[in-house]
């Protein structure tokens, strides 16, 4: 599903990644652990395709993301979701259409939008807000919509970086909860956080990084 | 269809985005399309009276005096042969001199002194379509020239000449400024689009991140501009015209053109939509520029 062969980046002459292998089945959920600058937000940015790597090829599914026209780029994210810690909506437009966004770019029919947007803010909680604009909603309800667009699409793998920051423990429980539902519809999870909430309550396999190394890996190939 | 409704609506929500500057660029665009609007309408009508005063053209052919019958003849034959003539009549000395005494009746003491009928008799040519050219008509009176029996050619060459070289002039003067006009409407417009993805950039980058394409990004960006340079293109149509009708008041019923039968006229239908088309082409131009060079800014 994906692969990273000898991946390496660097910023400006400081290595974020060095040399690193990973390899996640189908259906997986990864934790990526480590401290701020460890190189975990730079992995999630090179699998979205939103950073190239120097050294190293990236085989997403059969794309090898490494070699990406920049045309080809949409496509790739197309197939995948993304959550952002700082929840990345579109601010003038209402909860239902920051989710239908993904599914009209791809060209998705008037009425089958509708229906998985409904659908999947029925599924994370949110659909008594529909109308709403994002900056009316609280800091959880944000996440669970910004999870809604990441998902609609039923994408094969659902990226995350650091979504509990910021949240309470409880909130951050919650929305945990929700990636293991997803997870267990048969979408690859991989999330990036330093919260050892997440880890005790996911219980599954935990990347560890450490200045842009893998340290630990706990479960290749689980 | 939803997506397509979706890209007209984006467009419209950037021009209500920066209504201030909308309205600027919309203005900005109308004076400077108007400007070159008031060349062109001045090289139409201009080139227009050409066109009439070419088709009017006449060649008086004045023959010597004493040529024989069959020398006319001749000549005559030899006129019409020629692929440049539609059409010959032959002017006798008396017709001549009668037409001289309808056209000037006060003047006509002029002629009682001198006895015999001074003026000539002549042939007036009509030339054919192709040849009304003022250097074709040139041509073809020098060679005319030097046939017997042709005393002198006259074509009203000069007036022709000059009002053409004005036209000449004009396409260079219009060419120029249309140039220049042009290149400050696409900066005016460029500039417009450029606030807007300056004031649209979060957004933008979170369409990049959820999947959607450069084209799919970039055409409510080309729409606002191509909307901006219609709508400056159609005011600047509306201004001319105003001006048009405000001149035409002040030159009276009669607005000749240089004292010629040809009227001073506003642009045609397709004219002005060309006009209008022009400004949303200028516009789209201009957006797309700005985009690329946002798009450079930020890869």
């Amino acid at each position: 599903m994906i692969q990273l062969f000898h991946v390496s980046k660097y910023y400006e002459g400081r290595l974020a990644l060095s040399d690193v292998n990973l390899h996640i089945q189908k259906g997986e959920f990864v934790l990526l652990m480590g401290a701020s600058g460890a190189g975990k937000t730079t992995l999630l940015k090179l699998l979205f395709g939103t950073e190239r790597p120097d050294e190293g090829q990236i085989l997403v599914q059969t794309r090898n993301v490494a070699r990406l026209a920049p045309s080809e780029v949409p496509y790739l994210r197309r197939t995948m979701g993304f959550v952002f810690q700082d929840f990345r909506l579109l601010p003038k437009k209402s909860v239902f259409d920051n989710v239908a966004m993904p599914l009209l770019v791809q060209g998705i029919s008037h009425h089958d939008i509708r229906k998985k947007v409904v659908d999947t803010l029925k599924a994370v909680g949110v659909e008594h807000r529909k109308e709403s604009r994002p900056a009316m909603l609280s800091a959880g309800e944000q996440q669970r919509v910004c999870i809604a667009r990441a998902v609609v699409t039923g994408p094969i793998v659902l990226l995350a970086d650091e979504p509990t920051g910021n949240m309470d423990p409880q909130l951050a429980g919650e929305i945990i909860e929700l990636f293991k539902v997803i997870n267990a519809r048969g979408t690859t999870v991989v999330i990036a956080t330093h919260n050892r909430q997440v880890v005790d309550q996911v219980k599954r396999r935990v990347v560890i990084l450490n200045q842009g190394k893998i340290i630990s890996d706990d479960g290749v190939g689980r | 269809m939803k997506r397509f409704t979706y890209l007209i609506k984006e467009a419209f929500a950037n021009i209500r985005l920066n209504q201030t500057t909308t309205i600027v660029a919309v203005a900005t665009t109308a004076f400077t399309m108007a400007c070159f609007g008031v060349f062109l309408l001045l090289y139409l009508n201009l080139r227009g009276l050409t066109t009439s005063l070419q088709d009017d053209i006449k060649v008086v052919v004045y023959l010597a005096d004493g040529v024989s019958a069959q020398a006319l003849a001749d000549l005559q034959a030899r006129i019409k042969g020629d692929h440049e003539v539609a059409g010959l009549s032959y002017v006798s000395k008396e017709q001549a001199l009668a037409e001289f005494r309808e056209q000037f009746p006060s003047e006509g003491y002029l002629l009682q002194g001198l006895g015999e009928n001074p003026l000539p008799a002549s042939l007036l040519v009509t030339m054919a379509h192709p040849s009304r050219s003022s250097e074709a008509v040139r041509r073809w009176a020098e060679r005319l020239k030097a046939m017997p029996g042709v005393a002198q050619v006259q074509y009203n060459r000069d007036w022709i000449e000059s009002v053409g070289g004005i036209v000449r002039y004009l396409e260079w003067v219009a060419i120029a400024v249309g140039t220049i006009l042009a290149a400050a409407s696409v900066t005016i417009i460029g500039s417009t689009t450029r606030l807007t993805l300056y004031a649209r950039r979060q957004e933008i980058e979170i369409m990049r991140l959820i999947g959607a394409t450069g084209t799919f990004i970039r055409i409510p960006y080309l729409i606002e501009g191509a909307i901006l340079g219609a709508l400056g293109g159609a005011l600047s149509l509306s201004l001319l015209k105003l001006g048009f009708e405000l001149l035409k008041l002040r030159l009276g019923p009669q607005s000749h053109l240089l004292g010629s039968g040809v009227t001073f006229t506003f642009f045609p239908g397709q004219v002005s939509l060309l006009i209008v088309m022009t400004g949303l082409l200028l516009g789209s131009v201009g957006s797309l520029v700005s985009l690329l060079a946002f798009e450079r800014s930020r890869s």
